[in-house]
């Protein structure tokens, strides 16, 4: 069943067109992922599918309605989104995660128990007192969802739902994202960046670039056709294409360029698509002695802090993203221009 | 409704409110009050607190004095803004009657005003009448090199002011000529109340022309150490009236309440009231009742400086301006 | 002596004698002033949101007009009231002049472009993507629009605060349109002036009327700032970290 519905959509700010004539549908039930670069157009959609802004031209419906200026504040009801960055009001967790419950008009006490189980979901059980300025930036992205989650709306929409957050906290909010939409069966979409997020939360897979939807698919199908389409994604970490061939040992050694050979456990031949997640990269200041296939030695020329972690733009001929903690960063007093070695497995890299 | 319309509905009524509040307390619970339009010289005497004090003892009615330079006062009686008008410039004060604005005047009170100045009267004026005087205080500034200040005037609408004009005009000289001249850098303007004058001519040691009321005070509490030089005679008598304002002409104005004043103003309790304010404090009146004097043609020359300076076709108020209450004129 | 001295001499002894004319005129002043703070809050505010929150062509203009009215000279003010109340004036018929309305709402008139101009950039200073939250979970544009402005709470208040300090300071509008009837609409700026001006032995007094309004402006200030933040209070014994 279709939940929503956009036909042939356009949206301009002053000169640019920030959608160009999309056509999408929505079904019931189902995780579909926006993913594309920064300036694809993903948030707009977002908020239109919110009914936070009006298509210039283009039809919106819902649930076979279509959405007008006038019944859109009803519509809104419906939906929840959550932004990319986070925003809060000036109060306590509580008073945050309660306020859509408070608009609606609901009891105190549902209100308060059911602000208490959105809380245990997003693992925040208790922290109904604190100030949300005093949190972590993980712990306020959790709130932040379970602001909308507590809303129960038939639709939810995620702008990048986990970016620059540490591994914990992607991993709770991957796992409350997978638990709403089975239990409840909220339907989501989301807009990423991450593509091993991308493989393994949505059914279908919308790829987007300057405002237009260039293919619409199921993870396995998108990412078969990927390679033909890498140009979008060249602001998708650690993705790079080179020429595959298999090794006497069964494994293939794909050469990426630049004196860059990287080995990886599957069997492919000619031009192939990987990737490889920050996370599985290990940085190290002297050659580790160990069952990794891969070891790089190259410059750090970028360094991002993000509180409690640190990523890092490592080039070894080509440029790999990593992230480590601050700690190990202070500890290597590592810096840029400083010489790491880049360590990982040749089961972390996935073909595309 | 959107939350600003919502708000400024509430402004709205708030504002009615005040509005309404204002107009039904006035109209409904208030004691009545009358309006007194006045000239500084002599509110900032106090008599007038005192007046207001005995009056509002014995009277349901609340006096409302404000305070403006004379010329003010009558305008603002003229537009409806006082009911009874007490001040001291007999010229405006006949054109005010003419004008049909005024009715039922009455003199109640007179004094004189003084030329102040320092000690050591630099100008030689000790002795002279005020006419001559300023023709030496004239001289003598002319003579002084620089910025300095030999006179102080007030050069607002006050009935000191008018005097101060009518002197210079009698020592044959145009004073608004003479105050707008650069050359003549003697003569300073303050443009502000006898107080504030007086300070000035104080800090200057210059001369001045101040009523005997704020000069007395000023001077009894060390606050200035200018001497009177001159006071007395004919061209420094000060004279003071009450008129109502005329209901025919002005509307809604309190006029039984006026002339209820005027005759309590003119009765011996309150001429009690004006010739003894200041003796305590000062061990001289600053005023000096009018009513007997005119009765008794007594003290004189006083009483018929005051007939040739403040009487209108012989008499206090030609009777087309007594709107039928000859018992004011007995 | 001193008339400093002896005005703050006499400051005290007003204070403690229980004089009802003295209290009378703060009562007056504190009034006076709180209801044009009010009145003031009422009428800006709306006008805040309007431009805080929306976007319209000339609102530069609109936001520049109110701004430089905070300069306007009281006493030009005070006259166009004054003349706006008069009997003779187009509002004559009310017969507000010389009446504590009259002050009231010619000291909300004289303090209004100062709410307009702070509480709207407090509005401003709300993240604009505010009203999409608000909106997203729910809020009605109205509803929405009242979360920005609690979200903007502190600088309103501070707007509130500052028209009302302004208000009691207040001169030129108080004394054009008030009269400084004693008892009526005589308030602590206008008696200071007036006893300033009979000079003498009254300056001990209008010394000690100053010292009184500016206490009072203090410790309501004060006030507001413990009341809206308790914990100011324990920072007094503690010494600079």
């Amino acid at each position: 069943m279709r939940l929503a519905e956009l036909r042939n959509l356009s949206k301009r700010f002053g000169n640019r067109a920030v959608l160009d004539d999309i056509t999408l549908q929505i079904d019931e039930g189902e995780i579909l992922a926006l993913l594309g670069p920064n300036g694809a157009g993903k948030t707009t959609l977002l908020k239109i599918l919110a009914f936070l802004e009006k298509p210039d031209s283009g039809e919106v419906k819902f649930q076979g309605e279509a959405v007008t200026e006038k019944n859109a504040e009803r519509m809104r009801l419906q939906s929840a989104m959550v932004f990319q960055r986070t925003l809060f009001f000036s109060t306590s967790v509580y008073n945050n995660v309660a306020y859509g419950l408070k608009m609606r008009k609901l009891p105190q006490n549902t209100i308060k128990e059911e602000v208490k189980k959105a809380l245990r979901l997003v693992k925040l059980e208790g922290f109904e007192k604190r100030s949300v300025k005093k949190l972590s930036g993980g712990e306020q992205q959790r709130v932040a969802l379970a602001r909308a989650l507590v809303l129960k709306t038939k639709l939810l929409l995620l702008d990048e739902p986990t970016a620059n957050l540490d591994p914990k906290n992607v991993q709770i909010i991957e796992e409350v994202i997978g638990t709403i939409n089975r239990e409840l069966k909220t339907t989501m979409v989301m807009a990423t960046h991450n593509m091993f997020q991308a493989k393994t939360l949505p059914q279908r897979i919308a790829l987007m670039s300057d405002g237009r939807i260039t293919e619409v698919g199921v993870p396995a199908e998108i990412f078969a056709r990927l390679s033909r389409n890498l140009a979008s994604f060249a602001a998708v970490d650690n993705t790079f294409t080179g020429t595959a061939r298999i090794t006497s040992a069964g494994t293939t050694i794909i050469d990426i360029g630049n004196g860059v050979q990287i080995e990886a456990a599957v069997q492919r031949q000619g031009l192939t698509s990987v990737f490889v997640t920050p996370q599985d990269i290990i940085v190290s200041k002297s050659p580790v002695v160990s069952s990794a296939r891969n070891v790089f030695k190259g410059r750090i020329v970028e360094i991002l802090d993000l509180g409690s972690l640190v990523k890092l733009k490592v080039d070894v001929g080509k440029s790999f993203t990593v992230q480590i903690t601050k700690q190990s960063f202070s500890e290597m007093q590592l810096n840029l221009d400083s010489w790491v070695f880049l360590v990982f497995k040749a089961s972390a890299v996935q073909v595309i | 409704m959107k939350a600003w319309q919502k708000i400024l509905a509430v402004a709205v009524m708030a504002t009615i409110v005040v509005v309404a509040g204002t107009i039904v307390y006035f109209e409904y619970f208030a004691r009545r009050s009358l309006r007194i339009s006045t000239t500084t010289s002599l509110y900032d005497t106090g008599l007038l607190d005192e007046v207001k004090r005995q009056y509002e003892a014995t009277h349901s009615v609340d006096l409302n004095i404000i305070s403006a330079g004379t010329g003010i006062a009558l305008q603002q009686a003229s537009s409806g803004d006082a009911d009874i008008v007490l001040v001291h410039s007999p010229s405006q004060e006949k054109t005010f009657l003419t004008n049909g604005y005024g009715v039922c005047r009455r003199i109640v009170a007179y004094n004189y005003f003084t030329i102040v100045g320092p000690s050591a009267d630099p100008a030689g004026i000790t002795g002279k009448n005020a006419t001559a005087a300023l023709k030496s205080i004239l001289a003598y500034g002319r003579s002084q090199t620089g910025q300095v200040a030999v006179w102080v005037s007030r050069g607002d609408n006050s009935g000191t002011f008018s005097k101060e004009q009518s002197l210079w005009r009698a020592a044959g000289y145009n004073q608004t000529v003479i105050a707008n001249n650069s050359t003549e850098s003697w003569y300073w303007t303050t443009g502000s109340g006898m107080a504030d004058t007086l300070n000035v001519a104080d800090q200057k040691s210059a001369y001045t022309l101040a009523d005997l009321g704020t000069y007395l005070k000023l001077s009894k509490d060390g606050a200035i150490s200018l001497v009177s030089i001159i006071s007395g005679g004919k061209s420094l008598l000060n004279v003071y009236s009450v008129m109502a304002v005329n209901p025919a002409k002005v509307s809604n104005v309190s006029f039984t309440d006026a002339i209820d004043f005027i005759k309590w103003l003119v009765s011996d309790t309150g001429q009690q009231v004006i010739s003894n304010y200041g003796k305590a404090d000062y061990g001289q009146s600053l005023f000096y009742g009018a009513v007997q004097a005119i009765k008794d043609n007594s003290p004189q020359p006083d009483v018929s400086w005051i007939t040739s300076y403040a009487y209108f076709n012989g008499t206090e108020c030609p009777t087309q301006y007594r709107d039928d209450h000859s018992e004011l004129y007995p | 002596m001193n008339p400093i001295i002896e005005g703050i001499i006499k400051a005290f002894e007003l204070i403690f004698s229980g004089d009802p004319t003295v209290y009378g005129i703060v009562f007056r002043s504190l009034f006076f002033s709180g209801v044009a703070a009010i009145l003031a809050a009422l009428w800006g505010t709306p006008i805040a949101m309007l431009l805080g929150l929306r976007d319209f062509r000339g609102k530069s203009v609109v936001k520049g007009f109110f701004n430089s009215l905070i300069g306007m000279p009281t006493v030009a003010l005070g006259l166009i009231l004054f003349l706006t109340f008069s009997k003779a004036g187009p509002l004559g018929f009310l017969g507000l002049l010389y009446t504590p309305g009259a002050v009231m709402l010619g000291e909300a008139v004289l303090v209004t472009p100062l709410v307009i101009s702070i509480a709207t950039t407090a509005i401003e200073a709300v993240d604009p993507e505010m009203i999409n939250l608000a909106k997203t979970l729910g809020a009605s544009e109205s509803q929405a629009s009242i979360t920005v402005l609690k979200e903007a709470i502190n600088g309103v208040v501070f707007s509130d605060m500052a028209s009302f300090n302004r208000a009691i300071a207040e001169l030129g509008v108080a004394l054009l349109v008030g009269g400084n009837i004693a008892g009526l609409t005589d308030v602590l700026t206008t008696d200071i002036s007036k006893y300033t001006q009979r000079g003498g032995s009254d300056l001990a007094y209008a010394i000690a009327l100053s010292i009184i309004l500016m206490a009072i402006v203090f410790g309501i200030n004060l006030i507001i700032i413990v009341a809206r933040n308790p914990k100011v209070l324990a920072t007094f014994g503690r010494s600079p970290q």
